[in-house]
């Protein structure tokens, strides 16, 4: 069943459509929630601030944007008042020239190949550790831009339109947090923490 | 650095998604042929790329997705009467 069916039934009093809406779309707003905050308390609070304000306004809510859309510019103004109570130190800013070095060379980085093979599961751990530390040592609005595009693959147009930027600074946020994310991994790999 | 390899540095990623047009993606292939350092770089951010989209799912814990269904139910389950009969969220 389309999301446009399960809105019109939920709109009609359907309990079941509620609970086909939080079936299709919970794991991915938790792992967004997980993403962003690191900490599983952080993420479960998230995903039910997202499910309960979706479901106070889905009434209104007139289909100009795709359902996982909305929901996921919910879950990001989740995230963001989060950070705020929080009350967390300002965002650091990436700057370019800082993955760049000053003698005109660039570093080379040796990026591990993710394994898809089932028997590798504690490699597979292993990297998603890796991987997972990486993303939360990113500033809180590139690691937003990084989990909406690379993570949830939102286009560009899509990121821009749910936290309310510009594409340029999508595309921008997006590249600086890769460059670093190639940084962390590629150090932990050679550190010997992904085997 | 050379300027040019500074020039493409900074559009990577859009290379990468598909995001340039086709003349300036010629440019950067056309460079990326006899630049190595430049091709290292742009392989190294494309598995780095690849590596965080494989291993992005999580699945929420089972208590969690209990929670969350009794606060639903709590917050929703007297809500205008159902067309249908059945309103467990359970």
């Amino acid at each position: 069943m389309t999301d446009h069916h399960l809105i019109a039934q939920f709109k009609e009093g359907s309990m079941k459509a509620m609970e086909a809406i939080v079936d299709r779309y919970e794991n991915r707003i938790f792992t967004f929630g997980l993403k962003m905050c690191g900490q599983l308390q952080d993420a479960e609070d998230i995903t039910q601030d997202t499910f309960l304000n979706a479901f106070r306004y889905l009434n209104s809510f007139r289909e100009e944007t795709k359902l996982k859309n909305w929901l996921f510019k919910i879950a990001a103004t989740a995230c963001i008042r989060k950070r705020r109570k929080k009350k967390c130190e300002p965002d650091r800013e990436l700057s370019l020239e800082s993955f760049m070095n000053k003698d005109g060379t660039f570093e080379t980085y040796d990026i591990p190949d993710w394994s898809d093979d089932p028997s590798d599961k504690v490699l597979q751990a292993e990297m998603k550790a890796v991987i997972n530390n990486a993303i939360k040592t990113l500033p809180h609005k590139y690691k937003l831009v990084f989990n909406l595009r690379d993570t949830e693959g939102f286009s560009t147009k899509e990121t821009a339109d749910i936290l309310g930027i510009s594409i340029e600074s999508v595309k921008t946020r997006l590249h600086r947090a890769r460059l670093a994310l190639r940084e962390k991994i590629s150090h932990s790999y050679s550190e010997g923490k992904i085997l | 650095m050379k300027e040019e390899c500074k020039k493409n540095f900074e559009r990577i990623s859009e290379y990468l998604d598909g995001e340039l047009n086709h003349n300036v993606c010629q440019h950067i292939e056309e460079h990326l042929k006899t630049c190595p350092e430049c091709r290292s770089c742009v392989d190294a951010l494309k598995k780095t790329v690849d590596l965080c989209k494989k291993s992005a799912r999580e699945e929420i814990p089972r208590d969690m997705q209990n929670r969350l269904r009794s606060k639903l139910m709590e917050c929703f389950g007297k809500r205008e009467p159902s067309r249908e009969s059945e309103s467990s969220l359970t």
